[in-house]
């Protein structure tokens, strides 16, 4: 008796979950799982769409073929210098979301307005706006121009990287737009360490360097994780990137296979990034 | 302080002063001390300088006449505040339809994600769902999945449906708890709701309270923090964004105005390329810039304290 009765309340249970997990799988799977599933579908396929319906043709792997082989314009001339400028923008991004969020969390005076100021990125740094700026020169550091940096840079590195790098520099201002959001995640994540912690390191005689090396950055290690992540995402689906402002309604399959090519390789960026981060967290642990 | 004892008797005296100004330079932690807080101001005003210098370019360069902005001298404060430019931006974006397509347009979405993903984070955070561990795998997908993979067929629903050029395809599905950025809310919830003690629940429950009750009368009311995150964010985000509506919305009378700016930024660079570059053309574009943003800017202006806490109280926390 006793028995069933469980079993009855756990099964209300599982239902009560179906229930409220409903509306977002029923959304998944029409706006996701069916669309991903569909485009690389289409990317196999010549595909016709006119007035009234849109017709089909199977032909294999020749979009791919074309991409990556024969005309690789788009792929090589526009996604590699983004994925090597993705390279330095990931990391200045997130140690300067660092170190603003730490310097935040402080008290000072004046501790609101630069809060305040600090937030208009999240506001504004999106679409439209940030272009707006870039056209409007806001993008640049005044010292570049005027001790010659990027002459400085092309001559010592090679062309391939060069080219990134000055166009980092050019616009590292907005580069640092880009860090409202990690900001915010650092903050946020800067609050779960206890004020005891760094107390107790204090007692023990622990100097400002120690503390952060062994309190500060070990506890901040899984929102860095969730900042890199949400920093490759947010710029490989930043709509002012090169890939994205490609899609052509007349070309369905073959901008179907060009996103596919371009989600792979961000599924591989992320899939390296994860595993470096095991291993660091592996061998952090260890040492502890 | 092991040295100490092979000193002479007036050693830790000194010692101990020397260790107070050593503190009280560097500080006993990172964010103490004079020399910190000396770097600390030399960073913060660095950044907010850098932050806050377009927004100024912005506000000068909008309210110059054709002389100011041909006139080198005049740097920051034009001689004359002329409204010219924000008068042409404003027919240009036709702005009270424009700002009424787009407040109709950010408000919806942000009220439904508001509600969705609350109801979508709450299940994963504390009901029994079957295959939880997989559905939230798919959370994740489509967190990392960029929009356009999914916007062709997205577009093809819209089409079939005949729903393109309006609103609704961008709507929908924040109403299931997707959309713009819909994941991260769900996490964002998810988050907050784990957190809330176990006691709320079960005390609820001994009192009679079902599934949904809890929900809307303990759970949602302590969520306040999240909520508001959650509103701005998806409001000002979807009030930005304009791949989705370039997409959806291809139909020139029905813009919101983040896709306003981009139509006439494309139209004053034809007009430079035909006729040259006119001096106002920057003016303007700053004009629009500003019309635009200035929405967000007064809601955040009125949330901005709460909006703080409330990150920090969530956690946004994965």
């Amino acid at each position: 008796m006793k028995s069933r009765f469980r079993l009855k309340t756990s099964l209300v249970e599982y239902l009560e979950g179906a229930v409220f997990i409903a509306p977002w799988f029923i959304g998944f799977l029409v706006f996701m799982a069916f669309p991903l599933g569909y485009s690389l579908f289409m990317s196999f396929q010549k595909v016709t769409i006119t007035a009234t319906k849109t017709t089909t043709q199977f032909i294999g792997l020749t979009h791919y073929r074309r991409i990556l082989f024969e005309d690789g314009s788009i792929l090589y001339n526009q996604l590699l210098p983004f994925l090597r400028q993705a390279l330095f923008m990931i990391p200045i991004i997130v140690v300067f979301a660092l170190m603003i969020a730490i310097i935040l969390n402080q008290n000072f005076s004046g501790r609101t307005f630069f809060r305040a100021v600090f937030f208009l990125p999240v506001i504004l740094a999106t679409g439209e706006v940030v272009s707006e700026f870039l056209t409007a020169g806001e993008g640049d550091l005044g010292f570049m121009s005027k001790y010659n940096v990027s002459g400085l840079i092309k001559a010592n590195l090679s062309a391939t990287w060069s080219g990134p790098l000055t166009s980092i520099l050019d616009s590292f201002v907005l580069i640092l737009w880009y860090s409202g959001v990690q900001i915010l995640i650092f903050l946020g994540g800067r609050q779960t360490i206890s004020n005891s912690a760094y107390e107790a390191a204090r007692i023990d005689g622990a100097g400002p360097w120690e503390t952060f090396w062994k309190i500060t950055l070990p506890a901040m290690t899984p929102f860095i994780f969730l900042n890199v992540i949400y920093t490759i995402v947010d710029l490989f689906t930043f709509p002012t990137n090169p890939i994205l402002g490609r899609v052509r309604e007349s070309e369905y399959g073959e901008f179907s296979a060009l996103i596919w090519i371009y989600f792979l390789i961000i599924g591989f960026f992320l899939a390296i990034f994860f595993l470096i981060f095991a291993k660091a967290t592996k061998s952090q642990r260890g040492a502890a | 302080m092991i040295g100490v004892k092979f000193k002479t008797e007036h050693a830790p005296a000194l010692l101990n002063r020397l260790n107070k100004i050593r503190y009280a330079v560097l500080g006993r932690e990172a964010d103490k001390g004079l020399l910190f807080k000396l770097f600390i101001y030399l960073i913060l005003l660095d950044t907010a300088y850098i932050y806050l210098k377009p927004i100024l370019h912005m506000l000068t360069t909008m309210v110059k006449n054709a002389d100011d902005l041909l006139d080198p001298s005049v740097k920051w404060f034009p001689r004359v505040i002329y409204l010219g430019n924000l008068q042409e931006a404003w027919a240009w974006l036709k702005y009270p339809k424009a700002f009424g397509i787009s407040l109709t347009l950010s408000l919806s979405v942000a009220l439904l994600q508001t509600f969705s993903c609350a109801v979508t984070g709450f299940a994963f955070a504390r009901l029994k769902v079957p295959f939880k561990g997989l559905l939230f795998s798919f959370l994740l997908l489509t967190f990392i999945v960029p929009v356009q993979v999914t916007i062709l067929p997205n577009l093809i629903y819209a089409r079939e449906l005949g729903l393109l050029n309006t609103i609704y395809p961008i709507i929908v599905p924040a109403f299931f708890g997707l959309g713009l950025k819909g994941a991260l809310f769900v996490i964002i919830y998810r988050q907050f709701f784990s957190t809330q003690p176990k006691e709320l629940e079960e005390a609820a429950r001994i009192d009679g309270a079902g599934v949904f009750k809890i929900f809307i009368k303990v759970m949602l009311p302590l969520a306040k923090p999240a909520i508001l995150v959650v509103f701005l964010f998806s409001f000002i985000w979807t009030w930005n964004d304009f791949y989705l509506p370039s997409m959806y919305m291809t139909d020139i009378e029905t813009q919101p105005l983040s896709k306003g700016i981009s139509r006439i930024a494309t139209a004053l660079r034809q007009q430079a390329e035909q006729y040259g570059p006119s001096v106002t053309d920057e003016a303007i574009r700053m004009a629009t810039t500003f019309l635009m943003i200035v929405p967000p800017m007064i809601l955040y202006s009125f949330t901005q304290r709460w909006f703080v806490e409330g990150v920090e109280r969530t956690g946004l926390v994965e």
